[in-house]
């Protein structure tokens, strides 16, 4: 069967010359729901910028549904990947809830009643019902962030990738989301360091640092593998740490 | 996140001016305010400040908002009135004229854009065919001016928690320059993501949203009468005099 997201040998540099990926490979099949972890700076959102064409790199290839990322399938494939930003106010730009839900939709040449039907179920799958004439710079992080989900899920795209869905959220609005997230049945990419989100929500994890894929298995393969994650920043270090001697200035 | 834009606080009144067809009533408040810039006399610029104010009431737009949200308009038109006032080729009578029109023009908004959502007023400037790329730019002005305020309020808080105290001297001016600069350089990182996020999602140059505005005879009736008297004002100024 094709793959949804078959990654080769994938390199990117950013202008001021921080290697960002440094061969990366992964294939993703459809209906799969794989967490990418990883520390600070690993490289994960530089990832998934590359997965709807958004960041190209000529070192490497990213096939999505069998298309490459090039510029003549760009439109297909930002249909058929929806990506949800780090930042809900980089999201949502739009005066209300409604033409935010509603831009991806038009921009896909909906009609009118389509438009309108497509907001309503978004809305409602993520919980936000009736908010549709408030603007999204007045609400709080936790409505911003379904309200960025449902801007792509009006979409409907094959294949859901979004980027720290639990940054900045309070332990209950942290579960409500998990548990919409586990509720939707197409390809999903999530990437975080909330291990605790990823173990409940992915089968399959991918560890990522320092621009490289450094394990790829099963979620609680990954997760029982302290050395791993402590290697890479994602447990604490076991034994107790004894404080250093840091010098007269911060020993007054 | 403690400022919000305030200018739509009360859209959400009733009023023969909300319930105006908002291209109908941008229109005509608009043709009023070019009109009574044009008046070059005195008394009927009184007369034009009347019917602002009367539109004004109209609105039910609470006085003391207007009158908070015109203090820096004050603020300029006074040192400006007394200016005018003392020179030779201005006057008084000259000083006053200027006073009165700009007052009435600035009245005025409140009913043209205090009376609608602010998204509607986007929305309205769009179907009237003003150009996207323009309408755009005041939209996203609106959304984001808060985000960097409030950057830079952060920034600001964060300098002066760590011992920073404003005074006249080069390092608080080039600290302050810094600051600026560095807030230009997080807004141009923002809105590489923002367009990053408007292509995901098909954006293409042209914002689109649904909007059905309807206008009704009563909406043309009232623009009508809105725009005869605008040129009536300037019409009695240049026959009687
Ligand atoms: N626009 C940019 N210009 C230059 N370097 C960048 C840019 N964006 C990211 N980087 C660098 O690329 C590396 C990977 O960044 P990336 O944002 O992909 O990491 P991340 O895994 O998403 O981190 P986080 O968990 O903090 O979001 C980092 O070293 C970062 O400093
Ligand atoms: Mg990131």
């Amino acid at each position: 069967m094709e793959m949804a997201i078959s990654i080769t040998d994938l390199s990117y540099t950013y202008h001021d010359g921080t290697p960002a990926l440094k061969g990366v490979s992964l294939d993703i099949s459809r209906g799969e729901s794989i967490g990418v972890i990883g520390p600070n700076g690993a490289g994960k959102t530089t990832l998934l910028l590359h997965l709807n064409g958004i960041l190209m790199s000529e070192n490497g290839k990213v096939k999505i549904l069998g298309k490459e990322t090039r510029k003549e399938n760009l439109k297909g494939i930002r249909r058929d990947v929806g990506l949800v930003f780090q930042d809900p106010d980089d999201q949502l730009f739009m005066p209300t809830v409604f033409d935010d839900v509603a831009f991806g939709p038009i921009n896909m040449g909906c009609a009118q009643e389509e438009v309108r039907e497509r907001v309503a179920q978004a809305l409602e799958w993520v919980g936000m019902e009736g908010c549709e004439q408030r603007s999204p710079q007045h609400l709080s992080i936790g409505e911003k962030r379904r309200i960025a989900i449902a801007t792509i899920l009006s979409m409907s795209p094959q294949i859901l990738v979004i980027d720290e869905p639990t940054a900045n959220l309070d332990p209950r609005a942290k579960w409500e989301l998990t548990v919409l997230l586990r509720g939707l049945s197409m390809t999903r990419i999530v990437a975080s360091h909330d291990l605790e989100m990823v173990a409940a929500l992915c089968e399959r994890t991918i560890v990522l640092d320092n621009g490289k894929i450094v394990a790829d298995d099963a979620t609680p393969i990954i997760m029982s593998n302290t050395v791993l994650l402590q290697r890479h920043g994602l447990a604490p270090a076991s034994g107790i740490i004894e404080p250093r001697d840091r010098g007269p200035l911060l020993n007054r | 996140m403690k400022h919000h834009p305030e200018i739509d606080k009360y859209a959400g009144l009733s009023s023969p001016i909300h319930n105006w067809d908002p291209r109908a009533k941008l229109i005509a408040i608009l043709s009023l305010i070019i009109a009574i810039v044009l008046i070059p006399d005195l008394e009927i610029a009184l007369v034009g400040l009347a019917i602002a104010l009367t539109l004004a009431l109209i609105s039910r737009i609470p006085f003391s908002f207007m009158l908070k949200h015109m203090m820096w308009v004050i603020m300029f038109i006074a040192p400006l009135f007394v200016i005018v006032s003392l020179t030779p080729s201005g006057g008084i009578e000259h000083a006053s004229l200027i006073a009165v029109k700009a007052l009435a023009a600035v009245i005025l908004i409140f009913p043209m854009i205090g009376t609608m959502r602010f998204d509607t007023t986007v929305k309205a400037l769009e179907r009237l065919k003003i150009p996207s790329k323009l309408v755009q730019m005041i939209m996203f002005a609106y959304r984001y001016i808060f985000v960097f305020s409030g950057e830079f309020q952060r920034m600001f808080t964060s300098l002066t928690s760590r011992g920073f105290r404003k005074r006249t001297n080069i390092y608080t001016l080039s600290t302050t320059g810094k600051l600026i600069g560095m807030l230009f350089v997080r807004s141009l990182d923002r809105s590489e993501r923002v367009f990053s996020a408007m292509v995901s999602r098909g954006y293409d140059g042209n914002l689109k949203t649904l909007v059905e505005f309807e206008m009704h005879t009563a909406d043309v009736l009232k623009a009508a009468i809105l725009i005869a008297i605008a040129v009536a004002l300037d019409l009695i100024c240049f026959t009687v005099v």
